[in-house]
């Protein structure tokens, strides 16, 4: 790919991540590691909150890819097999998700997604806590969810952790230097038009909207609890 | 000094009957009655909740559920003689029970109490104090199983 010519003593950096996207990857990574973490520390009252407050992120993340700023909408990045052929043949121009990566997002997104439901209408075996949702089914069913749920994330979502790191590592030993634009949100983009930026309050109502929804299954969903 | 040698030797024949090593197969039934019985207690405790949380708890499974846990808890007494680890075979039972007796004992009493307590308080009408019994008795539950209790146990 064409790299600017550096001009001074840095490339030039521009935006490609806005503020909104790059704390919802941060938080989700460190509510993903705490959600472990308590689940195997005897905290399965922190670790129900955590998977809300992952519940709340994504709720946040589906509508900011619609209003969002350009990298972040999912009409930017989602594309048929066509553009991931070109992208691996080098023949992508674009800033943001890569078509590849773009497929891991929405599989990562996905994933988390299933597991978050299938938290929410589990119980514990001891029958101690309760998903917010696991009144609307039946006990079996709250039981077969904590076992999918388990098992999903032992062979779904880490896998594909560890996958997402590895192409990290993968890019970065290429001189790709992914994880910096995360944190800065901005890169060298090269020739191409950097990201068009949504407005602040955009992204304060998609956060009251969130926060919302997830106070609603919270308190039981539909008609508030059985 | 007769009543501690009376004491000193009902200790001695005590632990001598208690410490009795278990043939193998005796180890396994008692491991087999313990982890049905738990699996039951927990049933039972997940259809307490749900009638609990529920804004008009149907009083029949309320009261089943917790005389069934009540009398599981009384009969977990003989659930955890010596010899009944994870050495033995596959249990979430950890060594601690038998190196902390006398904490595990304690620990015991008090769900054995919460759950005689739940099963009082279910017999009258008071939700209230139902749930408050409850908690208590999940409270009991959690102590144990977090000190005493591996994940290894399915």
């Amino acid at each position: 790919m064409p790299r600017q010519i550096p001009v001074g003593d840095a490339p030039l950096k521009q935006p490609v991540w806005d503020l909104p996207t790059r704390v919802v990857h941060w938080l989700l990574a460190a509510l993903i590691t705490f959600s472990w973490w308590s689940v195997h520390h005897h905290h399965t009252d922190w670790h129900i909150w955590s998977g809300i407050a992952i519940l709340t992120l994504l709720l946040f993340r589906l509508m900011w890819g619609f209003v969002g700023s350009s990298t972040a909408r999912w009409s930017s990045f989602i594309r048929g097999p066509r553009a991931v052929v070109n992208y691996l043949k080098g023949k992508w121009t674009g800033i943001g998700h890569t078509p590849l990566g773009a497929l891991s997002v929405m599989a990562m997104f996905l994933a988390v997604a299933v597991q978050v439901s299938l938290g929410l209408i589990s119980q514990d075996e001891d029958g101690i806590f309760f998903g917010p949702l696991a009144h609307l089914v039946s006990s079996d069913t709250s039981d077969k969810a904590r076992d999918i749920h388990e098992f999903w994330f032992e062979s779904v979502i880490v896998p594909l952790i560890a996958l997402h790191v590895a192409a990290i590592i993968f890019y970065r030993l290429r001189g790709r230097k992914l994880t910096k634009a995360m944190i800065t949100g901005r890169a060298d983009l090269g020739s191409a038009a950097p990201m068009r930026a949504a407005r602040w309050w955009v992204a304060l109502i998609c956060i009251v909207i969130a926060f919302a929804i997830a106070r609603w299954v919270v308190a039981g969903a539909p008609p508030f609890g059985s | 000094m007769r009543r501690v040698t009376f004491v000193v030797a009902f200790s001695v024949i005590a632990t001598a009957a208690v410490a009795a090593p278990l043939s193998r197969q005796q180890a396994l039934q008692v491991m087999h009655v313990r982890h049905e019985g738990m699996e039951t207690i927990g049933k039972n405790n997940k259809a307490l909740h749900r009638e609990l949380v529920s804004g008009s708890p149907f009083m029949p499974t309320v009261r089943s559920s917790a005389a069934n846990i009540a009398n599981l808890a009384g009969q977990a007494t003989r659930w955890f003689p010596a010899g009944t680890g994870p050495d033995v075979a596959n249990t979430g039972a950890k060594p601690e029970i038998w190196q902390n007796q006398a904490d595990f004992i304690a620990k015991l009493r008090t769900f054995q109490a919460a759950a005689r307590a739940m099963n009082a308080a279910a017999a009258g009408t008071d939700v209230g104090v139902m749930n408050a019994r409850f908690d208590a008795m999940d409270n009991a539950c959690k102590a144990c199983h977090d000190k005493y209790r591996s994940e290894m146990h399915h």
